[in-house]
């Protein structure tokens, strides 16, 4: 499947309050991600896509968008390198259905 | 707040909302705690409601939640890249009220779930996080939320906080989740005159039709991917277990396989010129039997789907946190009325509860279905394709003779799989099921 799918237009129809310069996720030690890590699934299992793969090997992180599906924690087993809470209350996805 | 409840809820979902109304009905203090804007802003399902486990705890529920369409037709389609083959079950028998399941909108009905739970005497705090649990040594004795003074005390906490059991995972009462244990679904919301989904489907007034899909839409992750009418939209998901997503050499997005799965040409008619209006993504916890952790212990329980209290193969999942969430209040009110503490003890009934009814007995029954097709891909690649290429074999008139057609069929079986593969498959899957 190499289909490219603009994952941005499906989040845009979602409603979220984005808790402004607090992010509930956050990458512990961003230089395991380039040096340690080879698969970096987080890249292409975030439903959301708030992992990036950067061209220098570094993975960045934008929680703006995240869905709160827990996956990123669950995956990154072997170097437990991501730090995750849920959002403050009232904050982050809002679903209007669910 | 630094008062004192018989019972806290930590959540307010189909768990926790059966677990705060069975237990503020009955006349305990019930704080319930959300950390969403209103109940149901946070959670995600298919959705079908089952009704029977409503009915135990709201029999008129019928009256006035909101429903979306009674299913009377439940199709099962097997898919290669072109075509599906596929039985249809339609009764009129479902027709006849009291009907059977739902299709919901989550958010809507969690709202109408949560007006209950406070018509029942709970008090319901939503927009606050629970951040951690109370301890006085190895008793819980509340919770601290993400408020000023947020600490509040409680005889039982119940754990209603969904997949990812952060609070139960914080105080150690179990490990973290295994990427085996757990679906990663992705689904969307689809708008369309009603008219057009009753065309579409065959279905009048409020009838509804369910469409379970497994083969090559999971891009040969075991996985499934579902269609659910609802009154004037469509939700079509798709799901894969996270280990599967994870190592997947084609690295697949959820979002590509979801978007593939819309253009498949058995599907993309029934969606089109539908308008997507939410996209949306949650875990389904479906390691069963073996993977539900410890559920109860000083002051606490755990339900629902904190407590991987999912039946993956019959797709079940609110039943079970209705039913997790009633047996654990009834447990609060048996503890409360002994009138001997809250220790482990005395929330034991609450196993006991659990071993007795439906919810165990079923994830026992299919307590080894997990690995039989985790191990096991073919399942879920080389069979759909095999019988849908039977099928086109079969049905397609080109002169060729059947018995030709019949040996045609056999030795793409026998090149695909071995006879001993094949026996071995169908004897994995009979004792798994049986």
């Amino acid at each position: 499947m190499s289909t490219v799918v603009n994952v941005e237009e499906k989040l845009f129809q979602n409603r979220y309050k984005v808790d402004h310069g607090r992010p509930h996720i956050k990458i512990r030690q961003p230089e395991l991600c380039r040096n340690e890590c080879k698969v970096q699934s987080c890249t292409f299992v975030c439903p959301a896509a708030c992992y990036k793969a950067e061209g220098n090997g570094a993975v960045t992180l934008i929680t703006d968008g995240c869905l709160e599906c827990g996956s990123c924690r669950i995956i990154c087993t072997e170097l437990s390198n991501v730090e995750w809470e849920y959002p403050r209350g009232g904050h982050g996805i809002l679903f209007k259905f669910g | 707040m630094s008062e004192k409840f018989d019972v806290i809820v930590v959540g307010a979902g189909p768990s926790g909302n059966a677990a705060a109304y069975t237990a503020a009905k009955a006349g305990l203090s019930v704080l319930q705690i959300e950390r969403g804007e209103y109940p149901g802003s946070k959670n995600v399902q298919g959705a079908i409601l089952y009704a029977n486990a409503l009915e135990q705890i709201i029999p008129d529920f019928r009256d006035d939640a909101p429903l979306e369409r009674h299913i009377i037709e439940q199709r099962m389609w097997v898919l290669d890249d072109e075509s599906f083959v596929g039985t249809h079950f339609r009764s009129d028998d479902y027709n006849k009220p009291p009907y059977n399941r739902y299709t919901i909108i989550r958010a809507q009905f969690d709202k109408w779930f949560s007006s209950k739970v406070k018509e029942a005497g709970a008090l319901v705090i939503c927009e606050t996080t629970v951040e951690c649990l109370l301890m006085d040594g190895d008793q819980v004795v509340g919770v601290r939320c993400d408020r000023q003074g947020g600490e509040v005390f409680a005889d039982v906490v119940i754990l209603a906080d969904g997949v990812n059991s952060t609070l139960a995972r914080k105080a150690g009462f179990h490990g973290e989740i295994q990427a085996g244990n757990v679906a990663l679904a992705v689904k969307e919301i689809l708008f369309m005159p009603q008219e057009t989904i009753e065309a579409r489907f065959n279905v009048k007034d409020e009838e509804g039709v369910v469409i379970e899909m497994f083969g090559k839409i999971t891009d040969g992750l075991m996985g499934t991917g579902f269609l659910y009418t609802n009154r004037d939209s469509i939700t079509l998901g798709v799901g894969c277990m996270l280990s599967d997503f994870k190592q997947n050499p084609n690295r697949t997005s959820p979002y590509a396989m979801l978007e593939k799965m819309k253009a498949h040409p058995s599907i993309a008619p029934m969606i089109a010129g539908g308008e997507m209006k939410e996209y949306c993504a949650h875990l389904i916890p479906e390691g069963g039997f073996h993977a539900v952790p410890k559920v109860f212990g000083n002051g606490w329980m755990i339900v629902g789907d904190s407590g991987g209290f999912v039946n993956a193969v019959h797709r079940e999942g609110s039943n079970l946190a209705m039913t997790t969430g009633r047996l654990a209040a009834e447990t609060a009110i048996a503890a409360k009325a002994a009138g001997k503490g809250f220790a482990a003890k005395q929330l034991a009934g609450y196993k006991s509860a659990l071993d007795e009814s439906f919810v165990m007995k079923d994830l026992h029954k299919y307590r080894d279905m997990p690995s039989v097709f985790h191990d096991n891909s073919q399942f879920f690649t080389t069979y759909p394709e095999l019988v849908n290429r039977a099928a086109r074999t079969m049905l397609t008139v080109d002169g060729v003779d059947k018995k030709t057609k019949e040996k045609e069929i056999f030795s793409s079986f026998r090149k695909s799989r071995s006879l001993a593969g094949l026996a071995g498959d169908a004897f994995k899957l009979w004792r798994a099921f049986r």
